[in-house]
């Protein structure tokens, strides 16, 4: 009669997750971002308030979007960071927080350990605070982070430790791994991907790893070598943004997801269900198979 | 079961209906707990609505008997089973008896 699972008979389009990139701001400044370029008080100026915001979100929940994942920028740079958390945890989301983890103060893991997220997922660039430093471009940033995952795994809140793999990094991605998994329950994720900055700057890229770079170092470690594998081995899955999940950036614009903001819905003006059933489903996408064309149908003749 | 008993939903577990499913989330959940939702079946969603800090137990079962044709024996061992499931996820706590 109850049962302790996760959801799997959901409709071809339904609104169940959701990344929420609810401000640009941040405090740091890494090389590799992309949303930087709108880390400036004229852009800031533009994001969504407060009232907008939970405004949006109390739409979502009554969409019956489950999952809610709240990125930056830097969430916890919006000063309403925690009214916002706390309405999302409160409408039963299960809701997962991006964080670079230098603003979380013991007040904050506090306010975390009392309303726990599904988990927070913090990137950690480096294990040397010298290279921590290089990618973050924060004096200090390092102690505070590992200050931070030390608050909240005190607190046992749910927790996933990240490294995007760069040029500047590279050295110290199975250290960091290592200590990550001495950690005991925390994940590791290792990402690989270098977007394009949302102003179309390609500051970025000159911080990736050549693909041969990227095979030498996940050959070093089984488990990396292995997902690699993994990844090269099978066609990708066909794109299902805009079925069963999307984006909405700081400015309540609705989008099928973080990397194709090409099309837009204004969530300031228009309903979340006429953006998620109306507009998303004519938005355009590289990754989705073309409709089948409808005037002309294949049949079989015998003769 | 016993008859009598007065149940309250738990203020720490939000109810959502999502794609016609009705699931609990806990808000207050444990590490072990990170990754849990529940989820219940039909005739547990229709129990779950109805319990309210004020029926008891018997009412709730001989109210549901009148609204859908279901053996009321039947009903009460099911709702013994949710009621178990319940109180052990501390979705709802035992107010009277």
């Amino acid at each position: 009669m109850i049962g302790r699972d996760k959801l799997s008979h959901l409709p071809e389009r339904f609104p169940y997750s959701c990344q929420w990139e609810i401000t640009c701001r941040c405090n740091l400044h890494c090389v590799m971002c992309y949303t930087d370029c709108f880390n400036h008080p004229d852009a800031i100026h533009r994001e969504l308030t407060t009232a907008e915001i939970l405004r949006i979100m109390d739409e979502l929940a009554k969409a019956g979007t489950l999952e809610l994942c709240l990125t930056g920028g830097e969430p916890l740079a919006r000063p309403d960071f925690f009214q916002l958390y706390e309405h999302a945890i409160r409408c039963g989301f299960l809701v997962t927080v991006f964080s670079n983890g230098t603003l979380i103060t013991e007040a904050h893991a506090n306010r975390f350990a009392a309303l726990p997220p599904h988990r927070i997922e913090i990137s950690l660039h480096g294990i040397t605070r010298e290279t921590f430093e290089l990618v973050t471009q924060g004096r200090g940033s390092y102690d505070r982070c590992l200050h931070a995952i030390g608050l909240l795994l005190e607190r046992q809140v749910p927790l996933v430790l990240k490294t995007t793999a760069l040029t500047l990094n590279q050295q110290e991605i199975l250290d960091i791994k290592r200590y990550v998994e001495s950690l005991g329950t925390v994940q590791y994720k290792l990402g690989e991907e270098m977007r394009q900055e949302l102003d179309g700057g390609g500051g970025p890229f000159q911080y990736a790893l050549s693909k041969q770079d990227l095979t030498d170092l996940n050959q070093r470690d089984p488990d990396l070598w292995r997902d690699a594998r993994r990844r090269d081995s099978v066609e990708p899955p066909p794109c299902r943004s805009g079925m069963h999940s999307f984006h909405i950036d700081a400015y309540g614009q609705l989008q099928l997801c973080s990397g194709n903001r090409r099309q837009s819905y204004d969530l300031r003006t228009g309903s979340f269900q006429a953006g998620f059933f109306e507009a998303l489903p004519t938005f355009a996408c590289n990754w989705k198979a073309p409709p089948a064309p409808t005037l002309i149908q294949p049949t079989m003749h015998y003769a | 079961m016993t008859p009598t008993s007065i149940y309250t939903k738990h203020p720490d577990y939000v109810q959502r209906d999502i794609a016609g499913e009705c699931i609990l989330v806990p808000i207050r959940r444990t590490l072990t707990e990170a990754n849990s939702i529940y989820v219940l079946n039909e005739t547990g969603a229709a129990l779950w609505n109805r319990i309210d800090g004020q029926r008891t137990a018997q009412d709730i079962v001989t109210g549901f008997c009148d609204e859908y044709e279901v053996a009321i024996d039947e009903l009460a061992k099911d709702f013994t089973l949710l009621l178990d499931d319940l109180l052990s996820i501390q979705a709802v706590e035992e107010i009277a008896r």
